[in-house]
């Protein structure tokens, strides 16, 4: 099965670098798009179908906490999981974006099983 | 919190962030560059327990290299803004990573990275907070600046 993603960061590089771990991981991706902080990414989401989003926490604009709140606020997006990808490994923090609606939470730096580990536990889908 | 900590979280952090992220080994500690060596500066502020600044300097050909390994682009047709969103990317990782270690309140607020100038005067006062390594293809250098609280976050807050 392929699955749709969005991928959230102001800094191109860590959306070029994370599509392409995904990429190289061997997760398969029959779509795969970018949003430069967190209004971008409703904008997307508002279009397209995504199976899972991975977000940057700390971005100019709508960052990824408000992003989780306004997932969580719109019905037609709250099921969709989000993934956090943070440099930010403070357990406070971890536990209040939990609370806010991540399903998952990925600490820069990461392996980059580390990253498919964490789409395939989100998405339910079994570890070969 | 002492300087020795303070370096060790910053050889371990750069350590962490280079084999991950960039896989790449760091090759041990190694003389800083002189003043006019061709490298590129990234500066991150922070607000924390306490707040401060974060500089990266990077050899310029390190960081293309490392930006091309990184998107895994030719060096050749490499641009220099993703050479430059590689650099504040990895700035803004290995800051991450180092406050991770050593922040007290257990919690921080990263500031967008930006290009700045080697401030020399300011790594002056950096001396036993900076960190030099080799990445095989020129050196890295990151140092941190903390400021000095007069009272505490709570103290602060009740203000």
């Amino acid at each position: 099965m392929a699955y749709r993603v969005l991928i959230t960061d102001d800094s191109p590089a860590m959306r070029a670098f994370v599509r392409r771990v995904i990429e190289l991981s061997g997760f398969e991706l029959s779509a795969c798009f970018e949003a430069g902080d967190g209004a971008e990414a409703l904008d997307v989401l508002h279009k397209e179908w995504v199976d899972a989003i991975l977000t940057d926490i700390n971005m100019p604009g709508v960052d990824g906490e408000e992003l989780l709140r306004r997932l969580a606020a719109d019905e037609s997006l709250r099921g969709i999981p989000a993934i956090v990808i943070s440099t930010d490994a403070t357990q406070s923090r971890i536990s209040r974006l939990m609370a806010l609606g991540a399903r998952g939470y990925v600490t820069k730096p990461f392996r980059p099983e580390a990253l498919r580990a964490e789409l395939e536990r989100t998405l339910g889908v079994p570890s070969e | 919190m002492n300087d020795t900590t303070v370096r060790d979280a910053l050889s371990t952090a750069v350590s962490d962030v280079l084999e991950s992220m960039f896989f790449l080994e760091a090759l041990g500690e190694a003389p800083e560059p002189p003043p006019e060596a061709e490298t590129v500066t990234a500066l991150v502020t922070f607000d924390g327990d306490p707040p401060g600044s974060f500089y990266m300097r990077l050899a310029s050909m390190a960081a293309n290299s490392i930006a091309a390994d990184f998107l895994g682009e030719d060096p050749g047709t490499l641009t220099e803004q993703q050479s430059t969103s590689v650099t504040l990317e990895m700035a803004n990782m290995i800051c991450g990573a180092v406050l991770s270690r050593i922040e007290s309140s257990g919690s921080f607020r990263l500031g967008t990275p930006r290009i700045a100038a080697w401030d020399a005067t300011a790594a002056e006062t950096m001396q036993e907070t900076r960190y030099t390594v080799d990445t095989g293809n020129g050196t890295l250098t990151v140092a941190i600046q903390m400021e000095t609280r007069t009272c505490s976050p709570a103290e602060r807050s009740a203000y």
